[in-house]
């Protein structure tokens, strides 16, 4: 027994020693085959708090039309149920048409995508959409949503993937401000918050609140040009250069659904 | 075999916590984090023997690594090292905490959950500053890393009642020595 235990023991430390010496390609596939490997349950809890979270929005529905029926006293209740379920489906359609929409516009061949979830990461900001290597997606493609930039996959699976958004500080992006020749390095912060810093402007630089800031679209670079990174919030000189914060284009703390850029049309 | 069983079991709650949490919605006031995932770890540690704890351990620090991998400009920032090396020193300390308390307890296991996650997630800051440059620590990183750690706190007792359940699985040298301590089973 204790020689079982010995050769466990031995066993142990030899694949602890392997997996430490494992390159970069080979920790690439792990990672990918984790993605897979955790991705029915993933959707799943996304299909399962997505269900919780519509069956709270009807039982906010049914308390508002339990106030309409005390304040109007009427025999309607089932026509205002109705009528309370057929404008839901009219938001439903005018969201989905405004998405549509959206995509037919847009001068980009865009992979729709479902956000899963954000990781519980403290370092990193990261989310994993409903999209993988099976609907055309690769590792860095930038993903923005009708408002902007959200950030680029970095992980691909099968059937998912995982996008690092620009709020996170290793997504570092090429940004021009609206209206002036000023230029600089966009990125966010090790413990992000949801604010953009807008490094390496010129410290004379005249930016003020509300100008847009767009990606400017360096050659052999992820991001093409023109899309909406955020809006100057504030700016201060720094001994060397400028820098400014920015309000991210794309509301990050609640994206459902996202496009993954593919290409040009 | 009970062995086996709680290993096998605890494998399978691995992936379940890993997705559980990343569910969970952030905290206020700086989007913290619920961290399920190493108060699977302690309790498996803890309720396991020495040798499938420390293969247990091992399964998790992959887990981790994988999850917190990220390759940039086709360079790994952290590998499955600093995981591998954490999660096996925190297995050998657990146990050894267990035999000096004898056995399983709920504060061994609430006390191991916060540490270990206070030292995962300041671990992970300090190897990320030493890579990156800087020591950019503000009031949002402490309570990035305070926060998760005080909760594993709070929640592992609840955790570690629910687990209580598979405590037929717990090996008979556990059950035996948390008898001879006058534990009520």
């Amino acid at each position: 027994m204790k020689y079982l235990q010995m050769a466990a023991l031995a066993l142990l430390v030899a694949v602890a020693i392997a997996l430490c010496f494992l390159g970069t390609g080979i920790l690439g596939g792990f990672q990918s085959g984790f993605l897979e490997l955790i991705s029915p349950l993933t959707r799943s809890g996304h299909a399962v708090k997505s269900s919780i979270g519509n069956l709270g929005k009807d039982l906010m529905t049914l308390d508002q039309l339990e106030l309409e029926y005390n304040r109007l006293l009427s025999e309607n209740k089932q026509l205002r149920a109705e009528n309370n379920g057929l404008r839901d489906l009219q938001q439903d359609n005018d969201h989905l048409r405004g998405i549509l929409g959206y995509r037919e516009r847009s001068s980009f061949r865009l992979i729709p995508a479902a956000v899963l979830g954000h990781d519980a990461e403290a370092w990193w900001s990261t989310i994993k959409i409903n999209r993988g290597s099976k609907d055309g997606i690769a590792a860095d493609m930038p993903v923005i949503t009708d408002r902007g930039l959200v950030g680029k996959t970095t992980v691909v699976s099968g059937n998912m993937a995982e996008v690092v958004l620009v709020t996170d500080e290793n997504c570092k992006v090429a940004a021009k401000v609206e209206g002036t020749k000023d230029q600089g390095i966009c990125g966010g912060s090790r413990a992000p918050e949801g604010e953009l810093q807008l490094a390496f402007l010129n410290k004379l630089a005249d930016l003020q609140p509300g100008q847009k800031v767009y990606t400017a679209g360096v050659s052999g670079g992820v991001f093409p040009s023109g899309i909406a990174l955020g809006t100057v919030k504030s700016f201060h000189a720094r001994e060397l250069d400028g820098e400014a914060t920015l309000e991210p284009a794309a509301d990050l703390g609640s994206l459902e659904e996202v496009f993954v850029v593919t290409g040009a049309k | 075999m009970k062995t086996a069983l709680l290993f096998i079991l605890l494998l399978i709650l691995v992936p379940v916590a890993v997705s559980l949490q990343d569910m969970l919605p952030q905290l206020p006031p700086h989007q913290e984090r619920i961290l399920l995932l190493p108060l699977i770890f302690c309790f498996g540690v803890l309720a396991l023997p020495l040798i499938p704890a420390l293969f247990f351990a091992l399964v998790v620090a992959v887990v981790q690594g994988l999850m917190f991998l990220q390759i940039q400009s086709g360079e790994v920032e952290l590998g499955l090292v600093g995981p591998v090396v954490f999660f096996l020193s925190w297995a050998i300390v657990l146990q050894m905490a267990s035999e000096a308390t004898q056995g399983m307890r709920w504060e061994l296991h609430a006390l191991g959950s916060a540490s270990v996650t206070l030292t995962l997630l300041g671990g992970e800051f300090l190897i990320l500053c030493a890579k990156r440059g800087g020591f950019p620590v503000d009031s949002t990183v402490l309570l990035r890393i305070m926060i998760p750690s005080a909760l594993a706190l709070l929640i592992a007792p609840l955790l570690y009642l629910s687990l209580r359940s598979l405590v037929p699985l717990v090996p008979e040298a556990g059950l035996a020595k948390l008898k001879a301590a006058g534990y009520d089973l």
